[in-house]
């Protein structure tokens, strides 16, 4: 009896035991077989390419149909290729061959410069003439090799641990919004729907499997039965990714799924060793809301403090600096000269500012500084690091404001009101033992980042404050498919920075020097911090966020119309309009746009017009001791 | 009488002498010593000490709490490795702590390269 006990224990501890292995192997055995899946694919695919003549379109046609193929299967794994190791993955789907990355992270070292391979480009040389055999079959042997870093027990081990997921899964949703409708890493655009509904169904298979795996922490069953509503929608939408209703889709689906994910991260303490998801905020409910991710600091030298009060006491000091002309060599020229707050931070009267002495104008347009602190680049060559460094620039420049550092502290100290407060504000910086530039250029761009953080109609919409009109719901949709405006401007701030939001991106796009498309512009733009050859006339991508209130447009300013902007993308960039662009980045193919699309387009970027409140300027600036600085005006003259 | 006030008078002056030494003691502290890596030119030498110096008092009043105590003479930080050192400004530059520290996430990045300067040049006895 006694024996029989003891073995009955040993036998239900064995079953136990290899019941929960069992089931800890559902979650991993699906991520496993998906790569062998993949692997047995990319081989196929490989030696068809041996074996098949290209020069006919026969052969071209079932080397594409394998691709099709092998696209499927890789994007069944995107879910967790894009998390553990994006820039490994960017081997099996690379959307362009050359990158220059410019992360957060890589911003303190130079850029890195990252190429791609994969099947998107494959697919992408496949139509060209001179694409050779072995050309192409490297594209798919650099996938294949990619594919081993996958298997690695560094990164199959996350597959063990429950964090990951959640992590992953935000990830996804981030990318269901911002990449994965707009055919940014698919060439062939009649594929982006049924690409998007097989992975949708695949990532149900996912979430089983998880649930199964790892039974202790669950996706609700509300979360579940919205997800299968999503599938629902999509499949019930058109294959057309134009006629596709991304407005709806995003708005009812992909964003309450989001919220509900940061719920789980938040309620399971889920914890992130990841490089690559660290500006996302678990704490953010919603994808249109601007703490998605962590921005600029604008609080430079006063970092560590947190007393609202003082703070306030700050952006009061920083609103007299910035208006004040005491910070140019002249004593003539403020940051409001050029950057009129009321008028969205920006000059709307000139294509580019007067210089300095007033004999010639600067190569650039004057940008709107609302939303800057959602750049991790600062200026459309992403010269500087940070908003205090660009400041300080603009402070020294000849061109600008030609000021001496030590001159201009002694200005600004001779005024007993700016003197009393960073007498004050220089006991709560122990670190430095005087009044600098730094704590002055701090104080500024704390004062304008503030204006950053109002939310648009659009926003209210997409949050279900408010509604918007039926021509903005049809340009977004354009914005997102036909227009090809989201695969550079991505959602949500529709900025160069895409999800995970840790990088920021450039573009060459052809803008011309005058309206008449003579010559292409001559500023370098990147190439002038980072001389590569396809940096060259490369721009930052700016948000289109109030872009109805910031003409003129483009670098130079040669715009004064957003019509004008969206003929020029309508046309093909510089190259459609027939301008010698060697590394254009958007497609030189017309976009075909008709009239009303256009107008929709319009309504759409009007939606984005920021409810900013603007202050009223200053009623006087602080006295000097010196009676000949109170003389200036406040504001300055321009 | 008058010998009574001149022996007084000496030992105001000696337990002067002696508090004021003993003060001294007590609040100076020894300055730290910092190694310069030798291709720093030395043009840059003076900047870098005073970046490792702002860092010095960002470290003592954020770090030491916890990382070691600022008494007279030596201090008692932990000598942190290179690759600790690297893997930690690594981290808090991009927000990503590691530690839980709530206060490297508040930092500048530039107040963070000071305390980094500090731990990195300072020279372990």
């Amino acid at each position: 009896m006694k024996i029989f006990s003891v073995i009955a224990a040993i036998l239900i501890t064995f079953f136990c035991f290899s019941f929960s292995l069992q089931q800890k192997k559902e979650y991993n055995n699906l991520y496993s077989s998906s790569v062998d899946d993949l692997n047995k694919e990319l081989n196929l695919l490989a030696s068809t390419i041996q074996h098949t003549d290209m020069s006919g379109s026969a052969g071209r046609e079932e080397i594409r149909e394998l691709i099709k193929d092998s696209r499927l299967k890789m994007k069944r794994l995107d879910f967790w290729f894009r998390y553990f190791e994006p820039n490994v993955y960017r081997k099996i789907n690379g959307p362009i061959p050359v990158e220059w990355e410019n992360e957060v992270f890589e911003k303190f070292e130079p850029p890195y410069k990252r190429e791609g391979a994969g099947l998107s480009l494959a697919e992408k040389y496949l139509d060209k003439e001179k694409i050779t055999r072995d050309s192409l079959n490297a594209l798919i042997l650099a996938s294949v090799k990619a594919l081993d870093t996958f298997r690695a027990d560094s990164i199959t081990q996350q597959l063990d641990a429950p964090d990951h997921f959640f992590l992953a899964n935000r990830l996804y949703l981030l990318n269901l919004a911002a990449l994965y409708t707009t055919g940014f890493e698919c060439p062939d655009t009649n594929h982006i729907i049924p690409e998007l509904r097989s992975m949708m169904k695949d990532v149900k298979e996912i979430y089983s499997a998880f649930g199964a795996t790892f039974p202790s922490k669950p996706l609700s069953s509300s979360y579940l039965s919205l997800y299968d509503q999503a599938i629902a929608f999509v499949n019930r939408q058109p294959f057309n990714f134009s006629s596709f209703d991304h407005y709806s889709f995003l708005k009812d689906y992909v964003n309450p799924l989001f919220r509900m994910n940061q719920d789980f991260v938040r309620s399971y303490s889920v914890v992130t060793k990841n490089y690559n998801d660290y500006t996302l905020n678990n704490d953010c409910n919603s994808i249109f809301d601007k703490s998605l991710y962590s921005p600029q600091n604008s609080k430079g030298i006063f970092s560590l403090i947190e007393d609202k009060e003082l703070l306030d006491e700050i952006r009061q000091v920083g609103k007299m600096l910035y208006y004040d002309p005491i910070l140019s060599g002249n004593n003539s020229r403020s940051c409001a000269s050029c950057h009129i707050p009321t008028e969205y931070f920006t000059d709307t009267t000139q294509a580019t500012a007067f210089q300095f002495d007033h004999q010639g104008h600067l190569p650039r347009n004057t940008p709107s500084l609302i939303n800057v602190v959602f750049h991790h680049l600062v200026m459309l060559d992403g010269k500087h690091i940070s908003l205090q460094d660009q400041a300080r620039e603009v402070v020294h420049s000849p061109q600008e404001m030609n000021s001496d550092e030590k001159e201009l502290v002694q200005k600004v100290m001779s005024c007993r009101d700016y003197k009393n407060a960073f007498k004050k504000f220089l006991r709560y910086t122990p670190e430095e033992k005087d009044v600098s530039l730094n704590h002055i250029v701090s104080a500024i761009t704390y004062y304008y980042s503030g204006y950053s953080y109002y939310e648009a109609p659009f926003d209210d919409a997409m949050n279900n404050k408010k509604e918007i009109s039926t021509s903005a719901k049809k340009g977004f949709n354009l914005f997102m498919s036909k227009a090809q405006c989201a695969t550079c401007h991505f959602v949500p701030i529709f900025n160069g920075v895409s999800p995970p939001y840790i990088s920021s991106e450039f573009e060459v796009i052809g803008v011309p020097e005058d309206t008449n498309y003579t010559k292409l512009s001559p500023d370098k733009g990147r190439y002038l911090i980072n001389p590569a050859p396809e940096t060259m006339n490369a721009f930052r991508t700016n948000t289109v966020r109030n872009s109805a209130h910031t003409r003129p447009y483009m670098h130079n300013g040669v715009f004064q119309t957003l019509d004008q902007v969206i003929e020029l993308y309508d046309a093909g960039g510089g190259t459609g309009k027939k301008l010698v662009v060697s590394n254009q980045t958007l497609s030189p193919d017309s976009l075909k746009l008709s009239p009303a699309e256009k107008a929709d387009l319009i309504a759409f970027l009007k939606s984005l017009d920021e409810d900013i409140i603007f202050e009223l300027p200053p009623s006087s600036l602080p006295l000097s001791g010196n009676k000949e600085l109170n003389k200036r005006k406040i504001g300055g003259e321009y | 009488m008058e010998v009574n006030i001149k022996k007084l008078k000496r030992i105001y002056t000696i337990s002067a002498l002696i508090f004021c030494v003993v003060f001294f003691k007590c609040t100076s502290q020894k300055k730290t010593e910092y190694d310069i890596p030798s291709h720093v030119p030395p043009e840059n030498r003076a900047l870098l000490i005073e970046r490792a110096e702002k860092g010095k008092v960002l470290y003592k009043l954020y770090c030491s709490g916890c990382h070691g105590i600022f008494t007279k003479g030596k201090d008692g930080i932990p000598n942190f490795t290179k690759v600790q050192i690297d893997n930690y400004h690594t981290a808090a530059l991009i927000g990503l702590d590691p530690n839980n520290h709530a206060v490297a996430k508040k930092m500048s990045s530039q107040q963070i390269d000071y305390v980094i300067t500090f731990l990195r040049l300072r020279k372990i006895n």
